[in-house]
Order: C-alpha cells, then structure tokens, then sequence
C-alpha cells in the first residue's frame, strides 16, 4: 500500500507552500482519492449543453469510467442519468442519437420516458404480462445524476452530496452576472478537441495563471502584456487571471463580432479566465467566450474539449474560423509544458515546487482546494475505520 | 401468424423500421386466436409505438391496461 502523501506544506501560505507532491500526478491510488474528493464530490464539467440542442437529443459520455447519458428531456430541460437500465444494468444509449419517443433498453424492451420515469416492463409478469406485484415502476426509473447548466457548461456532482451549485459558487456567479444571457454556439468550426498526455490538474494550474504567457505564448505579447494582468483568486472555488487590455480580433476585412449585449465599461477592454475547479476553463470577453472541459482520461491522460460562444447566430464565417484557428494555436502551445511538468512528476526528488508569491497564486489557490478536499476524505475515511473498532472495544 | 406476415416483420426487424412493426404487431394481434399470443403481440405494438413516439401508442396502452396487462 502507498504512503499517503503529505499535504501540510501544500496547505501553507503561498510564500511558504510547496505544490502538490509527485504522487498526485503519478500514484494510482491518489488518483482514486481525487477521483472521489475532487471530481465525483463537487461540481463537475460533463459536456456543453450545445451538444444536445433539441428535445429528445441524447449522448452517451463517460465519466472517469462512469456510464452516463447526457439528455434534454421533451420539456426541453437538460439531463443527465447514469446510463443504464434498472433490469440488467444493460447500457441504454449506445451512440448518439434523437430519442423519438422512449428510450428503450435494447435488451428486454423496458422503456423509459426523456425524465427518467419507467413507463414499460414488456413481459415482466409473463408473456404478454406487463406488470408483476414486485416491479414497481415508480421505484426503478433512470438514475439520474445532480446537474446544473450555467455558462453554457453541464456541471455534475456525482456523489451527489455537495451543497448546492448556485451555492458553491455564488461568488463566481455574481462575478460574471453580466454573461449571465444567451450564448450561441459557433457550431461545427468552433469546437476542438486535443488529447494531451498529461494529469488533468496539470492543465487547470496552467490556464490559471498569466506567469507564462511571454514565454510560452510569446504571439500574445503584442495585445496581452505580463504587466496588463492580475490575479484572480477566490480560495475553495475558482482562480485564474484577468487582462486589463484585451482587444478584439478583427477580420481581413476589418469585421468584428457583435459585442454582448449590456456589458459595462470594464469589459470594453477587460477579460478574465477562470478556472472553475475541478475541471472547466472559462473565458469571457465582450464578442465571445469560451468553455474548455477537461476529461480526465485516466491520470497521465487528458482530454480538452474547447468551444466557442458568441453574441448573434450571424457571426462571420471567416472570421469565426480565423478566432478558432487562433485560440487552438494557443491552446497546441501550451501542450509542450503540461505534458513536460507531467513527465517531471517521475523525478523522485522533486518535492511539490516553489511558487512566486507574485505571480502563482492562482496556482496554489488551486492545490490549496484540492489538498484540503483531500484531506478531508482522508480523515473521514480515518474516522469510518475509527468507529468499527471503537465499537468492537 | 402467416407466413408473409412474418417476413414483413423480419424484414422491418432488419430494416429497424419501428413504425412498421407497430402496425405488423397490430396485425399480428389480430389474426391470431390465440390469447396468449394476442397479448404478446399487441406488447410489442405497445413497446415500439413508445418506441418511436408513434401515435397508436395511447390507444395500445389503453387496450392492455383495460386487459390488466399494463399499468
């Protein structure tokens, strides 16, 4: 069994703390910790409602493993239930596709409505037999997984235990209550995938501070200076990085993208990026936004789904494939650096790292979360071995 | 059940075409005098009607249920 690792000195004031040990990076069995106290125990990104445009339109995705099936109901609200039926564990949805009418469990026919509800046991109680005393239906439908839609982004708690969403992050709501109004997807040319073999924290603790952007992203230099920015940090919730100079991407033609509507001064020139722990990346700006959810694949492999949002459904062709072309180069450079700090993470004696008081604080207000989160399993899982053998005394 | 119904209902089988085998089912239940199988094929209407949304779906709940075959 595998030491746990210690977690004191991440905890410890950003001047004083060192990062997340090698462990949290590499050791199967602290991945299955933050499998449970970071990913399965908070507010989780799944998929962009856009995936599911219509009323009837499903998805089958995984989760960490986890069967689920992403859905808007026929009322139009958007669902997730684990995918499955109640009979065999049968999985339900295999592809996506429009459920017509119900979902049907390919296997013995039972049927479920778009909300979950059991409506059909064909020949429980014999052929031709549709009920049995021991079926009952109102207690076997769709398990459904907590969701809550908000900036465009399907969030799942999964263990389906923690406090509210709106509740989590009333802070970030509030932050950004001016996007808080109808985004457009930009559709097939405004939505990318990249598969980078890295840990999934590797790539919040990246996007969520600016220290590396001269660097890494020296393209950015002319219109994103290191000194334009700030600290964004928000301590158990989100952290990230603001610019002060953001200027909007022009075409060849000199078109620009509609601004959101009723935004104050301070975006005219202002953007912020944030990272809504565990595993979504946002970003807002006054002509459009973005939603990156990382897909822990496994704990060295990640995968980032990136979509783009605007104000209007009639955005320029081209200069909407010329914004995507652009934040994908952006997001490929970064690839070198999360794959490179995963790769580190098999150096024996590297001991979590030293931040820059100045310039990590996103950072560490990121391992701050996922140290504490882990501790807290951690002791509760002391206290449930406690309790057994106290109460053998 | 004869034997051309049969195929019609293998061939939509195949074809995956839920509505027809609604309507195959439908015809299914009604040529045949045996109760049991009466039943079985008028389910399986009922299942792929819900299926596909298709309309006939209200009217087969209603059978079975007034049968006390469904709920």
């Amino acid at each position: 069994m595998t030491l746990q690792s210690d977690l004191s000195q991440v905890r410890q004031p950003v001047a004083l703390a060192q990062g997340l040990p090698n462990a949290h990076y590499t050791d199967p069995q602290v991945h299955e910790e933050e499998r449970q106290a970071l990913l399965f125990g908070g507010w989780a990104g799944l998929a962009v409602s856009a995936q599911v445009p219509e009323p009837g339109d499903a998805v089958p995705l995984e989760f960490l493993g986890v069967p689920l099936l992403l859905l808007r109901d026929r009322e139009g609200t958007v669902r997730v239930f684990q995918n499955i039926c109640r009979h065999r564990g049968m999985i339900l949805v295999q592809e996506p596709r429009k459920i017509e009418g119900a979902i049907r469990c390919p296997y013995h026919s039972w049927c479920y409505s778009t909300e979950g509800r059991l409506v059909s046991t064909p020949h429980v109680g014999g052929p031709g037999q549709n009920t049995h005393d021991t079926i009952n239906r109102d207690a076997l439908g769709l398990i459904e997984v907590r969701s809550h839609v908000w900036f465009n982004t399907v969030f799942i708690n999964l263990d389906g235990k923690a406090a509210p969403f709106e509740e989590v992050h009333a802070d970030l709501l509030q932050r950004w209550a001016e996007f808080n109004q109808p985004m457009v997807h930009g559709g097939s040319d405004s939505q990318f995938t990249l598969d980078v073999a890295t840990n999934w924290k590797l790539a919040v603790e990246n996007y969520c501070e600016s220290y590396h952007l001269p660097w890494v992203h020296p393209g950015l230099n002319s219109y994103s200076r290191l000194e334009d920015h700030y600290n964004i940090e928000k301590p158990g919730q989100y952290s990230g990085q603001g610019s002060l100079l953001y200027r909007q991407i022009t075409g060849d033609d000199g078109a620009i993208f509609p601004d959101f509507p009723n935004l104050s001064n301070q975006w005219d020139t202002g953007a912020e990026y944030v990272a809504v722990y565990p595993n979504v990346l946002l970003g807002a700006q006054r002509d459009h936004c973005f939603v990156i959810i990382l897909e822990p694949v496994s704990q060295s492999q990640t995968r980032e789904h990136i979509h783009l949002y605007y104000a209007t459904h009639n955005t320029d062709d081209a200069l909407r494939q010329k914004n995507a072309a652009l934040w994908k180069t952006v997001f490929i450079e970064d690839i070198f650096v999360v794959e490179g700090m995963q790769k580190g993470r098999l150096a024996p004696d590297f001991d979590g790292g030293k931040f820059s008081p100045a310039m990590d604080g996103p950072t560490h207000c990121f391992h701050d979360w996922a140290a504490t989160r882990v501790c807290a399993l951690r002791a509760q899982a002391q206290q449930q071995t406690q309790q057994p053998a106290q109460a053998a005394e | 059940m004869s034997s051309a119904l049969d195929a019609r209902l293998i061939a939509a089988h195949e074809a995956g075409d839920k509505a027809a085998l609604v309507t195959l089912y439908q015809q299914a239940a009604e040529t045949t005098t045996d109760q049991r199988a009466h039943w079985f094929y008028l389910t399986h209407a009922y299942v792929f009607a819900l299926d596909c949304g298709a309309p006939q779906a209200a009217q087969l709940h209603a059978l079975l249920k007034a049968a006390g075959r469904e709920a």
